[in-house]
């Protein structure tokens, strides 16, 4: 299980995370929410090695990862998938795919492709064709894909929602959350929109500029879904509202 | 009429060798980001190497690969010695180290081998065949060459497309950040890069020395014609870089035939010229503009 601990980045002179804890349990998905520039993607950066904590541990199954390459960090079993769709278009949707674990062996690959064709339909009928071909969603699926293809433990989706179509986001959301009931996975997923987040979410904090301003539980009421990070009951949009400058 | 055919016949073998050199190049360019001006300054150090080889064995297969296995070396050396620690404060200040190692490697040649130009005979027939009455100006030799470059090219292109280190190398060249985050160990793909492009160098250095003569400077007219032929392809792309390197080996074919062979480099530098000013891109590059 993914814990961090104390976690502060800085880039230069700006603080861009301050002394965030949070742990990533298996099976569930955990919200990260905040609005733009509250320090998400650096939080799911750092998770993967691509930016350096200035202090904190990120622990990982009771190992010390802090400060791993993303090269290292990938293989003991955390994916990111990167804000924006990171597929490769140059390739094929296939070879997206078997970019993802070559470490691991053939039958281990040969497993996870038949289950990504499985998750994802529309990845196996395009398997040949380009990456460019494919329409945003279908990129974010092969982002996931490609994610999956490395055999994680711990997913970290950074707003897998951008810019994409409210459906299509309901559709990828539902499957990970599906993911981390069936297989135990653990999914940290980053969003800007509360309400999209808290819909599959069971826990999860706000971040402001770079730090924890809640933690918690989501409450559900029967008559609108709404979220109570330990405050007052509000709607999502208003505990989204109530923390962007 | 049939002087054109002559030149381009003529033209041919020269083309395919420039092609591996572009090759080389783009092989460079992909994995770091870099023109590497020293990829022929490299080649005329193992052509030395595969000609004492061959003199001192007489064997001109076995000079062959002792030079392919030397390529491989002095490109990790130099990736390793001088463009990692460079690189890593600059990236322009890497290119104009390849400079200075281009400098470095053809002091050093003429300190071991001497200045003198030497002959690097062909291990096979380099007089042109005959058929229907006539000599034609192609040879053995020229045949040899391009069935080595036929062969070194398919094999590349297996590599690239089939294997999954060719696969690794391909996205370490696209897109670093997506490579690393799927577990691809991207440095060492710069350095296989470096390898590679230094092997084919070897081998491209190797196969053109029995067209001219071996001196430890001799090879740095081919940096002008493999660059322009990469710059053309478009920098990153192994389709160009053959194909424009064939072309440019026609053009400067033509260009000495119906004029005088020391236009060639104008020439070449004209149509890296006008490429520049109306495709700056490259015609197969990946990327949709290059800043020039």
């Amino acid at each position: 299980m993914l814990k961090i601990e104390g976690l502060s980045v800085s880039y230069g002179a700006v603080e861009a995370l301050k002394d965030v804890s949070l742990d990533a349990p298996p099976g569930r998905v955990t919200a990260v929410i905040g609005a733009n520039g509250a320090g998400k993607s650096t939080l799911m950066r750092t998770l993967a090695g691509l930016e350096k904590p200035k202090s904190g541990r990120i622990v990982f199954n009771d190992q010390d990862i802090t400060g791993g390459k993303p090269e290292d960090i990938v293989r003991q079993g955390i994916a990111l998938v990167p804000e924006g769709r990171s597929t490769i278009p140059d390739l094929t949707v296939e070879e997206n795919l078997k970019l993802g674990g070559m470490w691991r062996t053939h039958a281990q690959r040969g497993t996870s492709l038949t289950r990504v064709y499985g998750l994802f339909p529309v990845l196996g009928e395009r398997r040949h064709l380009g990456a460019d071909t494919l329409s945003g969603g279908e990129r974010q699926q092969l982002a996931i894909g490609r994610a999956l293809m490395t055999g994680p433990q711990t997913l970290l989706l950074d707003e897998p929602s951008l810019g994409l179509a409210p459906l299509i986001v309901t559709q990828i959301l539902e499957l990970v959350s599906q993911m981390a009931r069936d297989s135990g996975l653990a999914v940290l997923l980053v969003e800007q929109n509360a309400a999209t987040a808290l819909r599959v979410a069971k826990t999860g904090i706000v971040l402001n500029l770079g730090e924890i301003v809640r933690a918690g539980r989501p409450m559900r009421s029967h008559k609108t879904r709404s979220c109570d990070m330990h405050t007052s009951a509000t709607d999502p949009l208003e505990a989204q509202r109530g923390i962007a400058p | 009429m049939i002087d054109f055919i002559d030149y381009l016949l003529g033209g041919v073998s020269s083309g395919a060798i420039i092609a591996l050199m572009a090759l080389a190049l783009v092989l460079v360019w992909r994995s770091t980001r870099v023109v590497n001006f020293a990829q022929l300054g490299q080649a005329m150090f193992t052509t030395y190497v595969a000609l004492t080889v061959r003199d001192l064995t007489g064997s001109w297969v076995l000079g062959l690969l002792v030079a392919m296995v030397a390529g491989l070396v002095v490109g990790v050396i130099v990736h390793f010695l001088v463009i990692r620690p460079v690189k890593r404060l600059d990236t322009s200040g890497a290119i104009i180290a390849t400079f200075g190692v281009l400098i470095a490697l053809e002091a050093l040649a003429a300190m071991v081998w001497g200045g003198d130009p030497e002959a690097f005979p062909p291990p096979i027939d380099n007089a042109g065949f005959e058929l229907f009455g006539r000599i034609w100006p192609f040879s053995p030799y020229d045949l040899l060459v391009l069935f080595s470059v036929v062969i070194l090219v398919l094999a590349l292109s297996v590599v690239f497309t089939r294997t999954n280190v060719g696969l690794a190398m391909r996205a370490s060249a696209f897109n670093p950040e997506v490579a690393r985050l799927s577990g691809v160990r991207v440095n060492r793909m710069l350095v296989l890069g470096w390898a590679i492009a230094g092997l084919v160098g070897a081998v491209a250095g190797v196969l053109v020395a029995p067209l001219s003569t071996l001196s430890p400077t001799s090879f740095d007219i081919f940096l002008v014609f493999a660059f322009t032929a990469a710059v053309i392809g478009g920098l990153d792309s192994l389709v160009g870089a053959v194909a424009f390197g064939i072309g440019t080996g026609l053009v400067i074919a033509l260009v000495s035939g119906y004029s005088d062979s020391s236009n060639a480099p104008l020439v070449a530098l004209a149509l890296l010229i006008l490429n520049l000013l109306f495709k700056p891109e490259g015609v197969f590059s990946h990327h949709k503009a290059r800043a020039v």
